[in-house]
């Protein structure tokens, strides 16, 4: 730079930036301690949908204009009744607070005659939002602008998962068509982020729920649960219940090795089928939840081959040894690479199915298989893979089998209806901290599944998450359109023998039952899946399925 | 400097010489904001509530203050690592993997070795901070044979990753949950200041360590060598300045000041008090710190300020997502576009002088 000559302009130029520093700090200052625009109340659907009522009943009409409330205030909601009929009315009017009659009302109205009643509410946080009037048959919603909110709280990588993450949030919409909540998604960008995310989340004034997605927020939990005791918090697939254990915080955990058993069962049967010699699974890191799939896997393969096929179809029978199960664990839930890797050398000893029990891994196990169908130029499996968490049937029409499905949105939804129905602390104190979804499960009496085999049916939902992911990542995610999609496999499931299937509905239906299924450890009793979480049963049961 | 000046002008010098880069700087952030502004309004976000929002929840409370505090710990002292190598015209990018040795020794002291309070977390420290020197050394013995810092640190960080990875999962792993470290022990762990937050002592020992970078580069023959060999090799070479002994002494201090920020996130943030087998908790630490370091005009003080604002980006966030309902994409975005814009004022001399020496050397193979 040139010399320049300051002397003249230093001092004005000091004086204006000292201002205009001064000026900024004053303005941060206010513009920060001020009471600040809020960006919600996002939808008022009660409000802009004025009126709502069932058509089968035109003589009544009913409008409202509900005040927006929060916990702790009275709303005011009115209720406009007309009688559009020719004749004398009596009308029931009934203000429903979640679903609850909370007041009740007889109305008679003359012909033509039209009355306003006022209901005043003292609202509660949980169950502050939803309103149903009723006035003979005339129905209407009233959500107040300032519904409670569901927090999801999830781990690194956010949408676009297309399982377990994308899952949660599906839960969480749910939850907000269901019960009008309003979730709020919070995506953490490093572990790191977890506590002061769940902090920031509790702190949200009309947060009555706050949930964490993944095992690795466990800790986390716990210590947000413990300091905001009036918060009720969830969390999938964790174990927070023994670090600190509260009696606002619900562990939700899935049965894995039942859905493993249905799918291990499903994989021998199909090589039973073909005459192949194996099955496969590609695992990732080796933790307890992953025991279980593990050994649920391998128990369900040794059932269909030494207990369901000797007795319903003797001439395919084949043995089952400890080699016939092929298993690893990569010890990584985000090396796609690996998941080809390690899934490369099983469909070259002949698996006819490898089965992903470690997330986006599957993509590479999917790599596999394309390579092995483009060598062979097949249009559908064997070989196979086998998809986990969401229905992962669309990924590549025609070479997935199946899907255990973990409905992550179920054990959402499901936590979302327990703080709303106020029965949340009670299904803490009663299940001792984690509430259990799978095959034949209950909580507090009333039954709740979260396992399942994917089957044709529930494949739309799935393609329509990964028609939204489309839009969220603005790139492709469907290898093609939707109805070919089905179509592929539709074909893929007829071309299998239907004895397949009705083997997995029976050992389906063995398991919701709860009673024992089978000997296959050869103790003298008969048990049903196994549950391997630690690693005592877990040694003993690979000294017997390999 | 003229003797004769007087003395008001020489204040005026001064000062000028203080505010100057503090004007740029919140001139940039201006650019910064309103450029993230228009990226928010493309998107159909309501841009003054979510800036409301990202500074409410930066600084709007004490606790978020001091939350922001917490966040600011590991990167004041990454930047450190960049800014020393700066000084002395080194790009020393290895910030990333020294600071996963520094977590994995700490945690290593702090989850398997008892010894009493206070001795067992100075004792976790100091070895966090020479598994970061650890990590160093490769980078200087291959500096001194002719390999650039910037090839050699950067595929250090990969090294550091896979060993990292493998030493939790083989070596450190919690039972029963091998993807993370046993936790460091309660006496191996920084108090916390205050409930509700995050903060830790930790930030004491990384803001005594900044001024100590700052005090050494300022008031020591060696910071003086260190930052001469930087401004004007030629002049250090003619003044005896021992070029070896500059690269060894700086990338050393980069190694603890790394191996220190990896040591606070085991032994000063809850809740894991350890490390992950995905780096998760450590993930981007010493990347982050070339941005804050570029912010804080690449000063020890300077980074101090930065890595609090920097922190109170990522801690506000927070609560742009959740009140403001911005996409978690588009809240990383105006992060970065605000740190680019604050990057500018420091790289725009780096950038004038390549373009005036390509200017030479394009004309002079114009001749």
């Amino acid at each position: 730079m040139g010399k320049m000559d300051y002397r003249g302009i230093a001092k004005p130029t000091v004086a204006i930036v000292i201002v205009v520093v001064i000026a900024v700090a004053a303005f941060g200052t206010w513009y920060v301690t001020r009471p600040g625009p809020i960006a919600e109340p996002v939808e008022v659907t009660g409000l802009e949908v004025k009126a709502q009522w069932y058509e089968d009943d035109p003589g009544a009409r009913a409008g409202w204009s509900p005040w927006a409330v929060n916990p702790g205030e009275d709303a005011s909601i009115y209720v406009e009744v007309t009688n559009n009929t020719d004749t004398d009315q009596t009308y029931s009017l009934n203000l429903k607070v979640a679903g609850v009659v909370y007041e009740n009302r007889t109305l008679e109205l003359t012909p033509k005659e039209k009355k306003t009643e006022k209901f005043t509410y003292t609202t509660q946080t949980g169950v502050d939002w939803k309103y149903i009037i009723d006035a003979a048959g005339v129905r209407g919603n009233i959500i107040s602008g300032n519904p409670p909110v569901i927090v999801v709280v999830s781990d690194i990588g956010g949408r676009g998962d297309l399982s377990f993450n994308d899952m949660a949030f599906k839960g969480g919409e749910e939850a907000e068509e269901r019960y009008g909540y309003h979730m709020i998604e919070l995506i953490s960008t490093t572990e790191a982020d977890y506590l002061p995310n769940l902090r920031a989340a509790a702190t949200h004034e009309r947060a009555n729920l706050i949930v964490g997605v993944g095992y690795l927020l466990s800790e986390a939990l716990a210590t947000v649960a413990e300091e905001f005791p009036n918060k009720n918090f969830a969390g999938i697939d964790t174990y927070s219940r023994f670090v600190i254990p509260s009696p606002n915080m619900l562990d939700i955990v899935y049965e894995e090795h039942k859905g493993s058993a249905l799918v291990g069962a499903l994989g021998a049967l199909l090589a039973a089928e073909y005459g192949k010699p194996h099955i496969g699974g590609v695992f990732g890191i080796e933790i307890p939840v992953l025991w279980k799939f593990e050994i649920g896997y391998k128990w369900g393969a040794k059932w269909a081959l030494e207990e369901w096929l000797p007795a319903n179809k003797p001439e395919k029978k084949i043995d089952y040894t400890k080699e016939f199960v092929l298993w690893d664990y990569t010890g990584t839930f985000s090396d796609v690479a690996k998941g080809y890797e390690f899934a490369k050398p099983m469909y070259e000893k002949d698996a006819v199915t490898v089965f992903n029990i470690a997330g986006p891994l599957g993509l590479g196990i999917n790599r596999a298989v394309k390579e092995v169908a483009e060598v062979k130029g097949l249009g559908s499996g064997p070989p196979f893979w086998t998809g986990v968490d969401a229905n992962q049937d669309w990924i590549n029409p025609g070479f997935v089998i199946a899907s255990m499905i973990k409905r992550v949105d179920y054990g959402v939804t499901y936590a979302a209806a327990l703080v709303r129905e106020n029965k949340f602390r009670e299904a803490v104190e009663d299940t001792g901290g984690a509430i259990t979804l799978g095959i034949g499960t209950e909580v507090l009496g009333e039954p709740i599944e979260g396992i399942s085999v994917s089957t044709l049916a529930d494949l739309d939902e799935f393609i329509d998450m990964g028609v939204r992911a489309e839009q969220v990542l603005g790139k492709k995610v469907l290898p093609m359109p939707k109805d070919e999609i089905k179509e592929r496999v539709e074909t893929m499931r007829e071309a299998q023998e239907s004895w397949i299937w009705e083997a997995i509905a029976e050992l389906e239906q063995k398991i919701r039952t709860g009673e024992p299924i089978a000997d296959l450890d050869g103790d003298g009793t008969p048990e049903t899946v196994p549950l391997a979480e630690t690693q005592e049963p877990v040694n003993y049961w690979r000294g017997i399925l390999g | 400097m003229n003797p004769k000046e007087k003395r008001p002008q020489k204040i005026v010098r001064a000062l000028r010489r203080l505010v100057k880069p503090i004007a740029e700087s919140l001139f940039a952030i201006l650019i910064g904001l309103l450029i993230g502004a228009l990226l928010m309004w493309l998107y159909g976000y309501d841009v003054g509530a979510a800036y409301y929002w990202l500074f409410k929840g930066a600084f709007g409370s004490i606790n978020s203050m001091l939350e922001s505090l917490s966040y600011a710990i590991p990167l004041m002292l990454t930047a450190i690592t960049f800014l020393v190598g700066w000084k002395s015209g080194l790009f020393n990018i290895g910030a990333e993997g020294q600071l996963y040795m520094g977590a994995i020794g700490a945690a290593w002291i702090g989850g398997t070795i008892a010894l009493p309070a206070g001795v067992h977390v100075a004792a976790a420290t100091v070895v966090g901070m020479l598994f970061g020197v650890l990590w160093a050394l490769p980078v200087i013995i291959l500096k001194l044979r002719g390999a650039h810092e910037v090839v050699t640190t950067i595929m250090l960080n990969w090294v550091a990753y896979a060993l990292v990875g493998y030493l939790v999962i083989y070596h450190l792993a919690m039972p029963g949950a091998p993807f993370r470290t046993v936790e460091a022990m309660e006496s191996a762990r920084y108090p916390f200041l205050a409930a509700g937050t995050t903060l830790t002592a930790a930030i004491f020992v990384a803001l005594a360590f900044c001024i100590a970078i700052y005090l050494l580069l300022w008031r020591t023959k060696l910071g003086y060598e260190l930052r001469l060999a930087g401004d004007n090799p030629e002049a250090a070479k003619y003044a005896g300045i021992s070029v070896r002994r500059v690269i060894f002494f700086n990338l050393i201090i980069g190694g603890l000041a790394a191996g220190l920020a990896g040591a606070t996130q085991v032994l000063g943030r809850p809740p894991i008090w350890g490390v992950y087998e995905t780096m998760g908790n450590l993930y981007m630490l010493g990347f982050t710190g070339i941005g804050v370091a570029l912010i804080g005009r690449n000063h020890p003080i300077g980074a101090i300020f930065a890595a609090i604002f920097y922190g109170g980006l990522l801690h506000g966030g927070t609560d742009m997502q959740l009140y403001a309902g911005v996409m978690a994409e588009i809240v990383m975005a105006i992060q970065g576009i605000i740190v680019f814009a604050l990057a500018v004022p420091e790289l725009l001399p780096l950038i004038r002088k390549k373009l005036v020496k390509f200017g030479k050397v394009v004309k002079r193979k114009g001749r």
